[in-house]
């Protein structure tokens, strides 16, 4: 057991600092983290066009007039269809920052960058045609969205790069003395945005000459297919939970880890599923962010909500029922630090096994109970990790009750893995409590 | 005394958060506590006399360090054992430690 310690100690933990240390994913995280606020709240207004009451579609056409439903959605279009923009922001923000320069400034060139390798064309069908033609003089929403997500991701890391280099080489236009210290710091960005602009205007240029048209149709071939396979297959999915757990069993936050590399792929097949529920279509993708934060993670990474009922039902050592008391609260918002660090799971190979086990088991579950039909799929509503279990599978799913029985089942499966590890764990943890007791007692008879 | 906690999204510290400010006020001392996500400390750090990370964002302590040698406020992370326990009498206890090698 104890060569289990020595193998997280001296290898993953050390290879996972490299990893959730490196600037480029930590600003990968930090900048699309800016887009959830804005995501969640076009949710809300997603889950209002789609309320599943009967005779509602009826009523809302009656009070509110027959298009009620894009009007309500235009709040959708204006959050979820933005991702990439805000993302192409936010990346360059935080990736600036990790390098001391000036972050608004490096935001405000990738976004332009981002635009710059976006065709302003719209496809357009005009009555009686068969045929879309593509119109310009028009921002493509559908590019800002998650389908522009990997390009808004590269360029923001391409031209924040270049950006903080010729700073950081010093390279500015020098102005004479006398000119006023100001004025000539606000020359400062003219050299890195033109070298930043004149270079995605250049591959733009060359691959309009190329079969693939633009720079979207490329990086979706080669970046955006792939990792789509990779997000979207179940090896992946399991691969990446089962890292997650690796990486919380030695003490780190593995979601935020992971999450750097499989956030963007599992918040474009979101959007994707959502693109789908808002055109009254078949949800397309099982593997979503709410897949994982909903109906993985009940309680917290690893699934703890069913272990934290168990120690407030039979637990018989002391320190156990504290325990349980203490994180039962956080629990019922998917927050689990009291058990992981307090229990503890951490460094503790006895229930490190359940603990890795159980979200893999429920994965595979998950994946089965949705590909056979049996329970709905993730609409794409982003609901927020802290949304507590039943309540969060129920609107995760676009209003099934499918999706809050899923999260019961999964949650009874999570208490049965982990109760004879707890049993052993807290029977171990009984007799020191007993074993101590007994030492002083006998202590104060010799006394 | 302005004591700034850190984890991933400023979620699970904040639960510490309100326990380190009882312990505060039982023993009458007064000061800020608040936690936020990493991403964040840029913009927090330099209001506060010492930052402890917490154990599961501990592979940011080398670069939250250099960020607090920079402005003389010293950084460390949270005993896990503490952290895992909302020990907050003990969290503080190191906060106050901490703040006073700061010179």
């Amino acid at each position: 057991m104890s060569r289990l310690n020595d193998i997280l100690e001296n290898k993953v933990m050390p290879a996972a600092g490299r990893v959730a240390g490196q600037r480029h994913l930590q600003a990968l995280r930090d900048g699309i983290i800016l887009t959830m606020p804005l995501i969640i709240v076009g949710s809300l207004f997603l889950i209002l066009g789609f309320l599943p009451i009967p005779g509602y579609e009826d009523f809302m056409a009656r009070t509110f007039g027959d298009a009620w439903l894009t009007k309500l959605m235009y709040p959708v279009g204006a959050t979820f269809d933005i991702m990439a923009l805000i993302a192409a922001f936010g990346i360059a923000y935080r990736l600036a920052e990790k390098y001391n320069v000036d972050a608004l400034t490096a935001g405000a060139i990738s976004v332009a960058a981002f635009l710059l390798a976006t065709p302003y064309q719209v496809p357009f069908t005009p009555e009686g045609a068969k045929e879309a033609i593509m119109v310009g003089g028009a921002i493509p929403s559908a590019l800002m969205g998650s389908k522009g997500l990997f390009v808004a991701m590269l360029i923001a890391m391409i031209s924040t790069e270049i950006y903080r280099f010729i700073i950081q080489k010093n390279i500015i236009i020098r102005m004479p003395d006398g000119v006023p210290p100001a004025v000539a710091k606000s020359f400062v960005a003219l050299i890195p945005g033109f070298v930043v602009i004149a270079l995605i205007w250049v591959l733009r240029l060359i691959v309009e000459n190329t079969s693939f048209e633009s720079l979207h149709n490329i990086v979706g071939e080669v970046l955006g297919k792939p990792l789509g396979v990779l997000g979207g297959s179940l090896i992946g999915t399991l691969v990446a939970v089962f890292l997650i757990q690796l990486l919380w069993s030695c003490g780190l936050h593995g979601a935020s880890i992971v999450g750097g590399v499989m956030g963007p792929i599992w918040l474009s097949s979101m959007d994707e599923n959502r693109l789908a529920f808002q055109a009254d279509q078949a949800v397309p993708n099982i593997f979503t962010q709410q897949f994982i934060d909903i109906f993985i993670y009940v309680g917290g990474s690893g699934a703890t909500l069913a272990l934290v009922l168990a120690m407030i039902l039979r637990a018989r050592s002391q320190q156990m029922k504290q325990l349980g008391r203490l994180a039962i609260g956080p629990g019922f918002f998917n927050i689990n630090e009291p058990i992981t660090f307090g229990m503890p799971i951490v460094m503790n190979p006895l229930m490190i096994v359940p603990f890795v086990l159980t979200p893999l088991v429920m994965v595979v579950t998950t994946y089965i109970g949705m590909t056979t039909g049996l329970v709905a799929k993730p609409a794409g509503i982003a609901v927020p990790w802290t949304m507590p279990p039943i309540i969060g599978g129920y609107l995760a799913t676009g209003g099934k009750l499918s999706g809050a029985v899923l999260q019961l089942v999964n949650f009874a499966l999570a208490f049965g893995i982990y109760y004879p590890f707890f049993r052993m764990w807290d029977k171990q943890k009984y007799s020191e409590e007993q074993g101590a007791i007994e030492i002083t007692t006998a202590k104060k008879l010799q006394a | 005394m302005n004591i700034l906690l850190c984890c991933a999204a400023g979620m699970s510290t904040s639960l510490l958060v309100t326990k380190m400010e009882a312990a505060a006020a039982e023993q009458g001392i007064k000061c800020k506590i608040w936690a936020e996500g990493a991403g964040a400390i840029n913009n927090h750090i330099d209001a506060a006399d010492v930052l402890l990370l917490g154990p599961q964002v501990r592979y940011l302590l080398p670069q939250m360090k250099k960020l607090g040698e920079e402005r003389n406020i010293p950084v460390d992370s949270i005993n896990p054992v503490h952290y895992g326990m909302c020990n907050g009498a003990e969290v503080l206890k190191t906060a106050l430690n901490l703040a006073a090698t700061r010179v």
